[in-house]
């Protein structure tokens, strides 16, 4: 595998992560299904999987890259068991909607897995990671990183309107930042 | 406080940016470690399964 296709690679790799934070923020907008904590957690593993294809893209491709995206997915795939187990046991309900019957936590799981084995893939070709002058990047994988650090800097905004400075409602119930107690909502202080 | 984890990502992000890789994989443990915290103080319900 050439660095250029391994550049390619983690491009689509990084327009996936970035498809999956913009269906989140589709799902808490447009539906408003607004985000449980562990749920941010789940996007915040994404973001932490999707750092390590970012990496490859800006600073070439790189096995300890692969290694950022692999421990990312499974610090995702922590949380996303979690949740999982909370409601495996018939009865015990369900958060948020389902998307073609399972639940975004489940599909968290799969996206989760799927950026380990794919990770694990791409570390078997050595030649991506000859070293070689670096061309200027191009259109799509610049666009993938723009987005990437869009929809981080997006996150950092939306968590601190649902939560406030302090931890998060186990169900949120709004947006804290427009609460009428504004101030106590900044210091973390419960409602 | 939940908002941190993204925060330390967006920095290393800058960092890697402008090519300063350790300072960037800093800002990606400090991010992981967080979120590792923040979840260990989330996750307090027992689970109601036996494995």
């Amino acid at each position: 595998m050439t660095p250029n296709l391994s550049r390619l690679l983690n491009a689509l790799g990084l327009v996936a992560v970035d498809t999956v934070l913009v269906l989140a923020f589709v799902d808490q907008l447009w539906f408003r299904d607004l985000p449980c904590p562990l749920c941010i957690l789940q996007r915040a593993g994404f973001v932490a999987a999707g750092f390590g294809l970012a990496l490859n893209l800006i600073l070439g491709p790189r096995p300890s890259h692969y290694g950022v995206m692999i421990l990312g997915a499974v610090a995702g795939v922590v949380v996303s068991v979690r949740q999982i187990l909370l409601h495996i046991v018939p009865g015990s309900g369900s958060y948020g909607n389902a998307i073609l019957d399972l639940h975004l936590y489940s599909w968290a799981l799969i996206a989760f897995s799927l950026i380990i084995i794919g990770s694990a893939i791409m570390l078997l070709f050595d030649r991506q990671f000859a070293a070689t002058e670096r061309d200027r990047l191009k259109v799509l994988p610049v666009s993938a990183v723009v987005l990437f650090v869009s929809l981080v800097v997006a996150n950092v905004v939306s968590t601190l309107a649902i939560c406030g400075v302090g931890l998060c409602p186990e169900t949120p119930g709004g947006y804290l930042i427009f609460n009428d107690n504004l101030s106590l909502t900044l210091l973390g202080q419960p409602l | 406080m939940m908002s941190l984890p993204f925060v330390l990502f967006a920095c290393g992000l800058g960092a890697a940016w402008t090519s300063r890789r350790v300072a960037a994989l800093g800002f990606w443990v400090a991010g992981v470690l967080m979120l590792l915290v923040l979840f260990r103080m989330h996750a307090t319900d027992v689970l109601n399964i036996a494995l």
